[in-house]
């Protein structure tokens, strides 16, 4: 127990912050930032099962965000159901749009399954955008605000709450990949398709399994974001720029670690609002500020610091230990 | 324990493997040589469930495995390694063998045991740690065989695991192999190293243009007229005698 | 100007309508991806910001026409060089440290290059939605039933005309000849003394050279926006995945393929739904024929 605790310190670390802030911040607006930090982290985590602990990139997981968005508002203002029920039907059309990814990862390469990605999201973003009837076409849907548990109508301290126990769970999701079973053989298939077969494992199984589950716990978080945000807008969730966001924030931290998403998270969610701070005024520009720092970010990271955030933490610690020794 | 019946493989207008039976007992260790483009790996990969053959059978302890995915295959004791090495690069030794271990064991406590004990068999102890890219050819080689070891097969094909290993590190592979099968490993081994497969094999199949050319004890394929016009040449025979 | 709008007329004058306008696009659609099949072909990189590009493309021409009031056929002759040289920088600066990575690596650089560059173009030039419209873009040509205007005809035969000059200096150059070969066998080439840094240097300049080219040609059919590479993008790689991967020859049929699917989706659907079309295409195709229409994996021949 006492290895596990100081194993996973930096996580203790980060969480255990996340849970005291709310009783030592009052601050609304640094709440928030907290929310979305925690949210974006788990959105992170929920890519990471299957770009990074699957080795599927996939630049497409708005498809399932904006299937959970809208599943909690369409419930919401349709069929006056609970936003959980709408959480619940989007994780079930998540589940089969997800096999079909799956499915798509087991006939495609790298690159070409990336693109497919984007075309999957691209079409749901047109369907959603011009069924007027269903969807409210592009002017988008706004969810209604009815105070509550069962109808997600909560405050920001319970927001922080509520996202840090849905970061907590696929944070530890990610640690269960790296120690388990199903995890070692997953990475197999990751590191070598042909060789994972010649052990046994059933490598395009897998595959599916891990790019289903990740299009589920994506869903999941849209419909939080949604209800959490207010509004739904299909330009927004189903778009290109939000699946880059979701690999993006991984990839920074530490892709196919368990605290990377978040570290990843923390680094871009602050950088975004400090931009937003110093920049306030000029709208569109700041918005295409931050994503051209984010764009080169990604060249750079992806070619000189492959392992991230998380890896060079591992580094240091790696050269303080040598240090002492 | 596996029967080859007629297997036949053909890619396009190519027929890489034509009509090819065999039979391996349990505790066999039978060699496979031929020149390149023979159609050795072909057969492997046909054998192991990465190729569907076009005609014939695949018989596993009495069981028609033919046209079975790869990975079915495995899990029922049959595991083949690569011609050219596929180790999990960016994990450590000790994840990469306990991969093979977790074939069979339920939970990765006890994988990491038996990876553990593996290592020690094939000589990896001091690399336990090391990440897979990181070693040398002839540690990969190792690892290769280690790695499908720990999937405690029932029959073992090996691709070609000495070629590009230097004299010490050749000794020590065929050593390796020798254990193996006085262990009571079944072993299949593709090689173009004759030294070696003349001191392994018990039994030696020659593979041309995908047919089988000749098989015997290795002796007797060694002065096999057919077999040194096709593959090993005048020098080899002067050599052996 | 929507090329299908239909136009009240009898069944052999629609069909006509559309069958033109499907040449029409097909034409610029292949100066498109035939940049983008020689870069795959040639160095095997996915270039996912290669529809920004073609933005780029459409912004000089707005900005030529806006400012300098020039007209994008005078700019086209400016923008050929000027985005060879794009693409050598771009190349230098960006591309060449990916060539032998990963596909992750590659994938997510040339999406990074894609987003900054979007961008950019959202920075600097706001999100609005721009327009070229010099004279030539009301401009109608009526034949046997069918009507055009005239910067869709021009665009067209200007598109093939830059094909074809690819196509023959690809043929009969030696340069040419030595991008082929490194195609085929990249280790072969090597190993002959070609200087591939320099192949994949021509390869992916002569890739953008052509697309932003592309881009101040069909800037007074489409609007003009940051974004406006997307559709384009994913257009380019049905267009080069149907066609088989650096086969030019089959760039082209795949533009007129793609290009019909988009002019007979609109007429019957409606322009709104035009997009999904392309999108689901590239889907259909990447599902069932992944190998292109000639079974070409990996196309190792570049249409010769």
């Amino acid at each position: 127990m006492r290895r596990a605790l100081a194993r996973h310190r930096g996580a203790l670390l980060l969480f255990g912050a996340a849970a005291l802030t709310p009783v030592v911040v009052r601050d609304a607006y640094f709440l928030d930032s907290l929310v979305l930090i925690l949210l974006w982290g788990a959105l992170s985590a929920a890519w990471n099962v299957a770009g990074g602990y699957a080795g599927q990139v996939s630049i497409g997981h708005a498809a399932f965000f904006g299937i959970g968005a809208y599943s909690a508002a369409l419930a919401g203002t349709r069929w006056q159901q609970s936003p959980w029920l709408g959480m619940l039907a989007g994780i079930a059309l998540s589940l089969v749009a997800g096999a079909a990814i799956g499915y798509l990862s087991n006939r495609l390469r790298g690159p070409y399954f990336a693109l497919s990605t984007i075309a999957f999201s691209q079409v749901l973003l047109i369907v959603a955008s011009r069924w007027r009837g269903f969807t409210s076409g592009s002017e988008g849907i706004p969810v209604p605000f009815r105070p509550g548990f069962a109808t997600l109508g909560l405050g920001h301290v319970a927001w922080v709450y509520l996202a840090l126990a849905v970061a907590l769970l696929y944070w530890a999701i990610q640690v269960w990949l790296e120690r388990s079973r199903f995890g070692y053989r997953l990475a197999g298939v990751r590191e070598d398709e042909d060789a994972a077969q010649a052990l046994g494992i059933p490598a395009r199984r897998l595959k599916v399994i891990a790019v289903t589950v990740s299009a589920a716990l994506t869903s999941v978080c849209g419909t939080l974001w949604a209800q959490y945000v207010g509004f739904v807008d299909p330009f927004y969730v189903f778009s290109v720029d939000l699946s880059i966001r979701f690999a993006l924030n991984a990839i920074i931290g530490g892709v196919g670690t368990a605290l990377g998403p978040f570290l990843g998270s923390i680094l871009i969610t602050s950088l975004e609002t400090y931009l937003r701070a110093t920049l306030s005024g000029v709208q569109s520009g700041f918005t295409g500020i931050y994503l051209i720092v984010y764009g080169t970010m990604l060249i750079l990271v992806v070619r000189f610091f492959p392992d991230g955030l998380a890896g060079l933490a591992a580094r240091l610690r790696a050269r303080r230990a040598g240090a002492h020794a | 324990m596996l029967a080859l019946e007629r297997l036949t493989k053909r890619f396009g207008g190519l027929t890489a493997v034509r009509e090819v039976s065999l039979e391996v007992r349990a505790g066999d260790l039978l060699g496979i040589i031929g020149p390149n483009g023979a159609g050795k790996t072909t057969l492997f990969n046909v054998i192991a469930g990465y190729y569907r053959p076009d005609e014939g059978r695949v018989v596993f302890d009495g069981r028609d495995v033919t046209g079975r995915p790869a990975h079915e295959i495995a899990r029922l004791g049959l595991t083949r390694t690569f011609q050219i090495v596929k180790p999990f690069g960016s994990l450590s030794v000790l994840d990469n063998v306990m991969i093979g271990a977790l074939t069979r064991l339920p939970s990765t406590r006890a994988a990491r045991a038996d990876a553990e004990r593996v290592i020690e068999v094939c000589g990896l102890g001091p690399h336990a740690a090391a990440r897979a890219r990181a070693l040398p050819l002839a540690l990969r080689k190792r690892l290769e065989v280690a790695r499908a070891l720990a999937t405690r097969p029932r029959l073992l094909l090996l691709d070609e695991v000495m070629s590009g290993l230097n004299p010490t590190e050749l000794v020590a592979m065929i050593d390796l192999v020798r254990r193996l099968h006085a262990d009571g490993l079944t072993l299949i081994v593709i090689e173009h190293i004759m030294a070696a497969m003349m001191r392994l094999a018990q039994r030696i199949v020659m593979l041309h243009h995908g047919e089988k050319l000749a098989e015997g004890a290795p002796r007797e394929i060694a002065a096999d007229r057919r077999v040194i016009d096709a593959y090993l040449g005048e020098e080899f025979v002067l050599a052996e005698a | 100007m929507d090329p299908a709008r239909p136009l009240g007329r009898p069944q052999i004058d629609v069909v006509a309508q559309l069958g033109v306008s499907t040449i029409l696009l097909g034409g610029i659609y292949a100066l498109i991806a035939v940049g983008l099949t020689l870069i795959f072909g040639i160095m095997r990189v996915v270039n996912f910001a290669h529809g920004e590009f073609l933005m780029l493309g459409m912004y000089l021409a707005f900005w030529a026409y806006t400012l300098l009031a020039l007209d994008p056929w005078f700019v086209l002759f400016v923008s050929i060089p000027l985005f060879f040289g794009l693409g050598l920088v771009t190349y230098v600066l960006i591309m060449r440290g990916i060539i032998h990575a990963s596909h992750n690596v590659q994938i997510f650089t040339t999406v990074g290059l894609s987003i900054a560059l979007q961008n950019l173009a959202l920075v600097l030039w706001s999100g609005d939605f721009h327009t070229v419209r010099p004279w030539h873009a009301g401009a109608p040509i009526r034949v046997a039933g069918t009507a055009f205007n005239l910067s869709q005809v021009v665009a067209f035969f200007i598109a093939i005309a830059l094909t074809v000059a690819l196509f023959a200096f690809m043929r009969w150059t030696h340069t040419g000849r030595v991008m082929r070969a490194t195609a085929q066998d990249r280790d072969a080439a090597i190993l002959m003394g070609i200087d591939t840094d320099r192949v994949y240097r021509i390869t992916f300049a002569l890739g953008i050279a052509a697309v932003g080219a592309a881009g101040v040609l069909v800037s007074p059919l489409y609007a003009i926006y940051p974004q406006a590479g997307l559709q384009f993008v994913l257009l380019s790689y049905v267009v080069v995945v149907l066609g088989g991967l650096g086969d030019m020859v089959g760039a082209l049929i795949g533009s007129l393929i793609v290009a019909a699917v988009e002019v007979a989706g609109s007429y019957w659907f409606g322009t709104a739904w035009k997009e999904i079309f392309y999108f689901l295409l590239f889907i259909a195709v990447l599902v069932f024929r992944p190998a292109g229409l000639f079974g070409q994996r990996g196309a190792e021949t570049l249409g010769a």
